[in-house]
């Protein structure tokens, strides 16, 4: 089962003749991810890494059918490289690339939610569900198959908490990470919900950090509905008050937003509260 | 990138968008003052009125004292540089009146008040059921329905002047990038709507295509802030923090885990600097150049890097590039794992820098280096 991503997602690589396009189609495929094709308009018939190269996505979905999309597209084309897959009938966007700019970021948004499109990013490192598919930058061996998911809004924070699961022996379902910000596709909440759902998933992680408040929406939705065990590491404690970390959504106004406010809503929400990754490890060995 | 009152108001006169008359005044250029008049600081901080920063003149002799004055303040840190005089208004009341986005709920979002003026941040803390928000689908624009809910809720009469102002407004925020345009107070006079505050950021993000714009509005802050106004880093996030070990990261959420690591087994980082997840050996090389030179006292550095998007052969090679010319002697923690990271670990190894896997072991020995530990 998993979430996102499984053994039936076919993926089209947005930007596939780039340098990031390159390097990371070639790490999708030592996966085993199924990538189907690549477009970058104008090098339509070219092959990178044994992938058929389209000119446009319509050209692609006509004779291999993808159902996926990572998206390498530099920031200023990254707005009508979205829509035109998901007009054509993605359904699954993982946008990789920063700095596009908000309004289109907004657009690309608003016309995914009216065409039921679930959107990674922008700014996500991606998804993977260990065994099966790779669908963005997760290193390979940081992952093993098993009955944790794992959702992050950092990148290198999904990594690092699968890194420690991984040489602790204890496997993942599927480890999502959401982006950096300020605009989110997808956010915690609705990664829980997944999980929640999935018959394969019995124990769900869940990374966040200082700033917003999607944290605490998420403890919200767990106190009502989930009653698998979540495990929670809120990063940022040791962080000054008032100042940007990198992640736009990590800035404290107040004390909205603060690590003991999240840690305090998540608790309450029944999740067990970790400090470290280690102790990520440690409460789930307890959990048996 | 922020925008100054005065700038944020060309774009409203550009816009159609009403604004009072008035000039920008400098110490050495003092020509447009008038009286009466409102005589106010151009600072990029909010809250300037209730520091001071906003002066009622009734003459000339006035206008001058409060030029005098408040030229001389520094507002939250930043040193008045310009003052905007502007003739005043017959004011019936005041409005909010704003649009930016929320990007937890992916939307742009309207916020309108009548209780507009300098105390709206308690107002939304302590009677939020005062301010509409309104989001906006960006794909369908601002409709009509939208506009009458927030005529009704400010209670304003004439429909057909609010209509084209509120649109004035939405079209700005959309054709300039912008990602907040607030105005504060939008105040009613005996001749209907005028902007009388203009607070305008636009979106970094949207540069490369807003290239004019962006080198206008700099050239104007440079020439009154100085070489202040280009605080561009790229994509390093550097923030100097207490204490005595130097902390890079690749991502900003290992780099804030690091930061909390770091505290709870008894250490204190001299700075956050964070790269972001698609990085170069040059920003790697310009990390530690920022870390160097931030904060003098470093004891140890530690530099976590967790690969996905990132190359660990390429951050190698900026790590060692830069220690090849500028060689220190701290001791030195490296956490490199990831892409590529056996291809990184030889270059590391070959120029004789140990590497770590393990976070904690990496965290535990730069808290005990900068203790003086060996």
């Amino acid at each position: 089962m998993a979430v996102l991503v499984d053994g039936s997602t076919r993926v089209i690589v947005q930007g596939i003749t780039g340098k990031s396009g390159i390097l990371q189609t070639k790490s999708l495929l030592d996966y085993g991810t199924s990538v189907v094709a690549g477009v970058t308009p104008g090098k339509g018939g070219a092959v990178v890494e044994g992938v058929p190269v389209f000119d446009s996505v319509l050209d692609a979905m006509k004779s291999v059918s993808p159902n996926a999309a990572i998206s390498f597209v530099p920031p200023m084309f990254a707005k009508d490289a979205a829509i035109e897959a998901m007009e054509v009938g993605i359904k699954l966007l993982v946008l990789t690339m920063e700095g596009i700019p908000k309004h289109d970021v907004l657009d690309i948004l608003s016309y995914a939610q009216g065409r039921g499109v679930r959107v990674l990013g922008p700014g996500t490192a991606g998804v993977i569900s260990p065994g099966k598919c790779k669908l963005g930058a997760h290193p390979a061996r940081m992952f093993m198959e098993g009955k944790v998911g794992v959702v992050s809004k950092s990148g290198a924070l999904s990594y690092e908490v699968g890194k420690t699961l991984t040489d602790a022996g204890i496997g993942q379902s599927t480890v999502v990470a959401l982006g950096g910000g300020p605009i989110w596709g997808t956010n915690q909440r609705e990664v829980v919900e997944l999980f929640n759902a999935d018959p394969e998933t019995e124990i769900i992680v869940l990374l966040g950090e200082i700033g917003g408040g999607t944290e605490i929406a998420a403890a919200e939705y767990i106190a009502e509905y989930v009653r698998k065990p979540v495990v929670s590491l809120i990063v940022g404690r040791a962080a000054p008050e008032g100042k940007s970390l990198g992640h736009a959504g990590a800035i404290i106004r107040g004390n909205k937003g603060t690590a003991a406010s999240k840690m305090e809503a998540l608790e309450k929400a029944g999740a067990h509260l970790a400090t470290s990754p280690a102790q990520v490890v440690e409460i789930i060995r307890k959990l048996g | 990138m922020k925008l100054y009152e005065f700038q944020g108001k060309a774009l409203f006169r550009e816009a159609g968008i009403p604004v009072p008359k008035g000039a920008v005044v400098t110490a050495s250029d003092r020509e447009g003052l008038f009286a009466p008049s409102a005589v106010k600081a151009q600072v990029l901080s909010g809250g300037r009125g209730k520091a001071g920063g906003v002066v009622l003149a009734d003459t000339p002799d006035d206008a001058a004292k409060a030029a005098d004055a408040i030229l001389s303040m520094e507002l939250k840190g930043e040193q008045v540089k310009a003052l905007l005089v502007e003739e005043k208004a017959n004011i019936v009341a005041e409005y909010y009146l704003a649009v930016t986005f929320d990007g937890e709920s992916r939307t742009p979002l309207f916020m309108a008040s009548a209780s507009g003026g300098m105390d709206i941040e308690s107002v939304a803390e302590h009677s939020p059921e005062k301010i509409l928000k309104l989001p906006v689908d960006p794909l369908w624009g601002l409709t009509d329905y939208k506009i009458r809910a927030m005529a009704d809720f400010l209670g304003y009469e004439d429909r057909k002047e609010f209509d084209g102002f509120v649109r004035k407004v939405w079209k700005l925020f959309r054709e300039k990038d912008a990602v907040l345009v607030e105005i504060n107070p939008l105040v009613v006079t005996d001749k209907g709507l005028l902007a009388l505050d203009a607070k305008v950021e636009i979106d970094d993000d949207a540069r490369p295509r807003r290239k004019q714009l962006f080198e206008a509005m700099l050239s104007e802050q440079r020439s009154l802030a100085g070489a202040e106004a280009e605080a561009d880093h790229g994509t390093i996030t550097y923030v100097p923090l207490e204490g005595d070990i130097g902390l890079i990261s690749d991502g900003a959420g290992t780099g804030m885990l690091t930061l909390d690591l770091i505290r709870d087994m008894g250490g204190e980082a001299a700075d956050f600097c964070e790269m972001g997840g698609l990085t170069s050996p040059e920003v790697m090389y310009d990390a530690m150049k920022e870390v160097f030179s931030g904060k003098p006292g470093i004891k140890s550095l530690l530099v976590v890097l967790i690969g996905g998007f990132n190359r660990m052969d390429e951050m190698a090679e900026g790590i060692v590039r830069y220690l090849r010319e500028h060689p220190v002697s701290i001791p030195l923690v490296v956490r490199l794992c990831g892409t590529m990271e056996e291809e990184g670990k030889t270059i590391m190894k070959e120029a004789g820098l140990p590497v770590y896997d393990d976070l904690r072991t990496a965290v535990a020995d730069a808290v005990r280096f900068a203790a003086g530990g060996e």
